[in-house]
């Protein structure tokens, strides 16, 4: 995958091949030149959804807006005679698409799941009504705009008009076969990963340092751009723009094709569009049964998301791709399986934990700063709750940093507070004597705050080298960055990054094992993985031994010992055996305030820690409840 | 017959396997507390005993009737009520519409008049919706919600987490007063002193495992045996 | 500037139209807030329900006995839905609910054109609501305002149900936590089962009552489902009272744009949707951890 390799293009060469047999050999089976070229239309707009979909998770019903959108704008500047050119006028059309993709896209992309497609939806009938209504003098209304020229290529003499038939065929399959060469181009990039991630988990990638909303808004922009063009040749290619382009059904019918076709294959589109087409086509040609081509169609929808979710081509791809990984995947599998029933020994930690990739600069002024972060006055009020109530500690840099507590004490509320995660109610942390709190957890993580969860936040659909990409691209690449047509893996510094952590996390045969195959343990150091192959400044463990085997403990403290050599290590564990073998200074927190705050021999020997923890035992009972409550 | 019979349950959180061949067994107007760390495996032991979460393996008999497997509604018309730790308090229901909810479908339940004697704090509030009352309101209404049941047996998982000291107290004198009645309880609670003045016996869990068992009395004459399960060193 | 009569007379248009919005909305809001479904099917039911009463006219030249036809007409369809499709999509993700429920309303619309074929049909207005009354300084159609009272009996009825019945509470502590209703015993399957016909039923009362006021045909609840969406993002998601108002506020921008210049009514919900979602994300009503 990382090396040019010609088997990487058979995807490529494979839809080259079928696009020029398509019109010789189909129009038998009732697949005539002008359906074929109306599929590609689809098609191409459809490879903007599936990007949206398909890789970001993201199901719009909206894109209608920005097929009539580019569609409309081509066709009105060539009718009235403002742009001469066919081709100037195609890229003016998906411009406009793009940038009203931007603006909805602004508003939509801050919501998900239902919120998403119910908004979507509002504005695609907003763009409808505005262009039926208000905008009927320039698009027509009802009746759509008329005599929209076709393309001419070359000129003078030279020139040839591409008319309907064969010729629109070919140019609208060129127009498809670049569409779906970037797609595929955008899929394997940086972006793109990213992009799978957030499908996967959302919040996690915001974490490690991605602007969630920025590559959602991005995604969003470029399905509104495919829309554009394909739109924007429709009038072309039928010599008239219809009002319909903007219609509900529109961004329905793209939909329902993209779902049937599969959904993140990218060809899907184009299956969904033939199939469709070809279905209303044929099947009102059969006597009696004209009238119900759309509702057979409408239950084989239900059947299909009910049962084979994938669609036609996701189904064949999927099958495909479980006979070709299926030795490699059952072998990974009983590896799981061995480790699970500690057949496999825990493996010893490795010496070096240099990290290739650079941690991010600490402000020059505060480089020698022995603080690497501060708590001040902090507090977290729920209602009437106060989960943290001004709490202060420092944590020295380049030190094993443990908070303790009972439960209920305020430690998940305070961890997520040095993250950024949540925002304190009063009160500030300090990253190296500069402000943390207020810049957010994608901020805070470009900044070298990194954290690993209580409960393993992977993207488990991932293999565990792409994991570790995500991670590590976050350190490379800075918060955004619209590198949509580099591939993922181009990056040396990156993928030396992946292979050092691969090496200190003991992962690297399981490298191409997706992240829900891995054994529990290595799940566990995979999450704090994760968060160390951002190269952060800070890293903050959450429980980082919860389930563990004793085995595998002794082994995660080896291994935050060795981080802790290099790193400031802040951590929140229960098992106290492990904090005291680890930490070298230990904050105690008790009902949401400090309790104590020292070296760890100092703190073990508190009679007040051991009191919070075990309650006055020996009191009188009757004043057991105020018993744990006595301030430190 | 003990009241309740746990066998040798093994539950699973997604891919994570959090309880290992718990056993317990729980007579009738018994009070018993389950000590540990956090992450030990207690609440999870409580939600599956509830069907919130179903066990892989093992079997659950209250009243010698087998429930494991069974949906929460269903276990809760047997008798059994959960008092979950995050109090799940309906915010957008006064506190007599929770109390309603909850009665409808209990074989005996108390008239509310019985309610509003244990608790006289709920009745001021009767007609304040549920997200208007204090941390320790909630909890107080949680309960009754419980109470009001009238169940054979009620689990109560954290009662006293996150409450001001003075209505932890309260709590802890409401829990004395249910237990002197006769109630069967099984309690989860990290503040153990509190949790000894009024359970009859303890059993301590690790890591999902079932570590040690006794009588509450023990412990409060010697608390060296706790060290093993809550984990700090002498 | 339009005359004080034609805005008064478009404020009670907007009044028609924005109660048939509130039980649109209503019956869609308390589906999605109770079993956290969001019925892309609910427009092809309002015209589903607007066919009922055109063939039960037909049969019984009754507009009440059409009403309580459809009405039953629509607990079958809505009770089959739930049991045979919707019932197994609750654990899944929200984009395969709204998929299933738009493939749904698919085949619902297009069931209606191969049986009546696509043309419209007329639902006369019942023999009651015939003519025109004379409100003061204007003339105003006689069933629209008999419309207005049904309809608000109709949300009061829903009102009652949903906040004096026991069904309701349970309906009501569902909305926001399902997995509490049933450790406290109550078998929550049923109950959704029950929102599910309710919300159903609600939908179909709106596509009956409309009938005789439009042209029936099988496309036209789509604008009334995305104008319905448009209200529930305005009133906050699974909010009865939200639906209500949102509704309402709906109908009313619709009328009186349209009484200055008809062509940005629609534009204009769309804008305020904007602003809302800008301004108040959670919608008038909704409570901040629902969105």
């Amino acid at each position: 995958m990382r090396r040019l390799d010609p088997r990487s293009f058979l995807p490529e060469l494979a839809l080259l091949a079928v696009l020029a047999a398509a019109p010789l050999l189909l129009p038998p089976l009732g697949f005539s030149h002008d359906l074929l070229s109306r599929a590609l239309n689809w098609a191409l707009f459809g490879l903007g959804l599936d990007i949206l979909f398909g890789l970001a998770g993201l199901l719009s019903f909206g894109q209608a807006a920005f097929y009539g959108m580019g569609g409309f704008v081509a066709a009105y500047l060539l009718v009235s005679g403002t742009i001469q050119s066919v081709w100037l006028a195609l890229l003016v059309g998906t411009a406009a698409a793009g940038v009203l993709g931007l603006a909805v896209g602004w508003l939509a992309v801050r919501r998900i799941g239902i919120y998403f497609a119910m908004i979507t939806l509002a504005f695609g009938q907003m763009a409808y009504f505005i262009e039926n209504s208000p905008l009927s003098d320039y698009t027509g209304g009802e009746n759509g705009i008329a005599g929209v020229p076709v393309p001419v290529l070359g000129f003078g003499a030279y020139a040839v008009r591409i008319t309907a038939g064969l010729p629109m065929y070919a140019l609208l399959a060129a127009a498809f076969f670049l569409g779906f060469v970037l797609a595929r181009r955008i899929a394997r990039s940086p972006v793109g990963l990213i992009l799978k991630a957030v499908k996967e988990n959302t919040g996690r990638v915001a974490m490690l340092g991605h602007d969630v909303p920025a590559y959602k808004l991005a995604a969003f922009t470029v399905a509104a751009l495919y829309a554009g063009l394909a739109g924007a040749m429709l009038g072309p290619f039928q010599s008239y723009m219809p009002p319909d382009a903007f219609a509900l059904e529109t961004s329905g019918q793209l939909v329902v094709q993209t779902i049937v076709g599969g959904v993140g294959t990218l060809v899907g589109p184009l299956v969904g569009a033939a199939l469709w087409l070809w279905l209303r086509d044929n099947l009102q040609l059969i006597p009696g049964f004209g009238p119900l081509w759309k509702l057979v169609l409408g239950l084989a929808f239900i059947g299909l998301v009910m049962g084979l979710r994938r669609g036609i081509c996701g189904e064949i791809l999927h099958r495909w791709r479980i006979r070709r990984d299926a030795a490699r995947l059952s072998a990974a599998q009983a590896r799981t399986e061995a480790i699970e029933a500690g057949a496999v020994a825990v493996p010893a930690v490795a010496e070096d934990v240099a990290l290739p990739m650079p941690r991010p600069a600490i402000d020059g002024r505060d480089a020698e700063a022995e603080i690497a972060i501060e708590a001040r006055g902090l507090a977290r009020h729920y209602g009437g709750l106060k989960a943290v109530d001004g709490v202060s500690f420092l944590v020295r840099r380049g030190s094993i940093h443990a908070v303790i507590g009972p439960n209920g004490a305020g430690k998940s509320t305070l961890f997520k507070m040095l993250s950024d995660e949540v925002a304190p109610s009063a009160g500030e942390v300090l990253l190296f004597g500069q402000r943390l709190t207020g810049a957010g957890v994608t901020r805070a993580a470009q900044r070298g705050v990194a954290k690993s969860n209580q409960l393993n936040q992977l993207f488990l659909g991932l293999t565990v080298r792409e994991n570790l990409r995500v991670a590590a691209l976050a350190r490379a690449r800075g918060r955004f960055r619209l590198d949509l047509l580099l591939p993922g893996a181009g990056r040396p510094e990156v993928e030396a990054q992946i292979a050092a952590m691969l090496r200190l996390l003991d992962l690297s045969e399981r490298a191409e094992t997706p992240a829900s195959v891995l054994a529990y343990g290595e799940k566990r150091r995979l999450e704090i993985g994760m968060a160390l192959a951002t190269s952060p400044n800070v890293l903050l463990l959450d429980e980082p031994l919860a389930g563990m085997s004793p085995s595998e403990r002794v082994a995660t403290c080896a291994l935050i010992r060795r981080i802790g050599r290099s790193c400031t290590v802040v951590l929140v564990e229960h098992d106290l055996d492990a904090v005291f073998g680890l930490a070298q200074r230990i904050t105690v927190l008790s009902e949401g305030r400090l309790l104590a705050d020292g070296p760890s021999e100092a703190v073990r020997r508190d009679p007040a820690v051991q009191k919070a923890y075990l309650g006055a035992v020996q009191d009188d009972a009757a004043h057991a409840g105020e018993a744990v409550h006595e301030p430190a | 017959m003990s009241l309740l019979e746990v066998e040798r349950i093994n539950t699973l959180y997604g891919d994570s396997h959090v309880l290992f061949d718990v056993s317990l067994h729980v007579a009738e107007n018994e009070v018993v507390a389950l000590l540990g760390r956090n992450g030990a495996g207690k609440t999870t032991t409580l939600r599956s005993l509830m069907g919130v979460l179903k066990p892989r393996s093992g079997a659950i008999r209250l009243n010698g009737r087998p429930i494991q497997g069974l949906p929460p509604a269903r276990i809760a018309r047997a008798g059994m009520q959960l008092v979950p730790e995050e109090r799940a308090v309906f915010g957008g229901l006064t506190v007599e519409e929770n109390l309603r909810v909850a009665r409808l479908t209990a074989e005996k339940p108390w008239p509310l008049d019985r309610i509003w004697e244990v608790f006289p704090r709920l009745k001021e509030r009767r007609t304040s919706r549920g997200r208007t009352l204090s941390g320790g309101e909630q909890q107080m209404l949680s309960i009754a919600r419980a109470l009001i049941r009238d169940p054979s047996l009620i689990l109560l998982d954290e009662p006293f987490e996150g409450l001001a000291p003075l209505i932890v107290q309260d709590l802890v004198e409401l829990t004395k007063r249910l237990a002197a009645d006769g109630r069967t309880i099984i309690v989860v609670e990290q503040n153990v002193a509190a949790v000894l003045s009024f359970a009859d016996r303890v059993y301590g869990f690790n890591n999902g495992h079932v570590v040690y068992e006794g009588r509450a009395a023990d412990l409060r004459a010697d608390a060296a045996p706790m060290r093993g399960f809550m984990g700090l060193a002498a | 500037m339009p005359s004080t009569a034609a805005l008064v007379s478009q404020a009670f248009n907007g009044l028609a139209l924005g109660s048939l919005l509130a039980l649109v909305a209503s019956g869609l809001t308390i589906i999605l807030g109770t079993l956290g479904v969001l019925n892309f099917a609910h427009g092809a039911l309002f015209a589903v329900g607007a066919y009922t009463a055109f063939v039960m006219m037909q049969a019984t030249h009754s507009f009440v006995l059409a009403l309580l036809g459809g009405c039953a007409v629509m607990l079958i369809i809505g009770f089959a839905m739930e049991r045979l499709v919707i019932r197994h999509f609750y654990a899944r993700p929200d984009e395969d609910q709204i998929l299933v429920t738009y493939g749904i309303g698919i085949v619902l619309v297009e069931a209606l054109r191969a049986w009546f074929g696509g043309n419209s049909q007329r639902v006369p207005v019942p023999s009651w609501g015939t003519g025109a009354t004379k409100l003061g300084f204007m003339v105003y159609p006689t069933y629209r305002l008999q419309l207005i009272g049904i309809v608000a009996a109709l949300l009061v009825g829903l009102y009652l149900v949903l906040y004096r019945t026991s069904v309701g509470l349970v309906v009501r502590a569902g909305i926001e936590n399902a997995g509490m209703v049933g450790i406290l015993g109550i078998d929550v399957r049923r109950t959704f089962l029950f929102v599910f016909a309710v919300g159903i039923v609600a939908v179909g009362l709106a596509g009956m009552l409309y009938a005789p006021v439009v042209a029936v045909t099988p496309d036209m609840g789509a604008t009334f489902m995305v104008q319905s969406f448009v209200v529930i993002v305005l009133g906050g998601l699974g909010s009865f009272p939200g639906a209500v108002i949102g509704g309402l506020i709906a109908g009313e921008i619709i009328s009186l744009t349209s009484a200055f210049d008809s062509a940005y009514s629609e534009v204009m919900l769309y804008g305020l949707m904007a602003l809302v979602l800008v301004a108040r994300p959670q919608g008038l009503f909704g409570t901040e951890g629902r969105v």
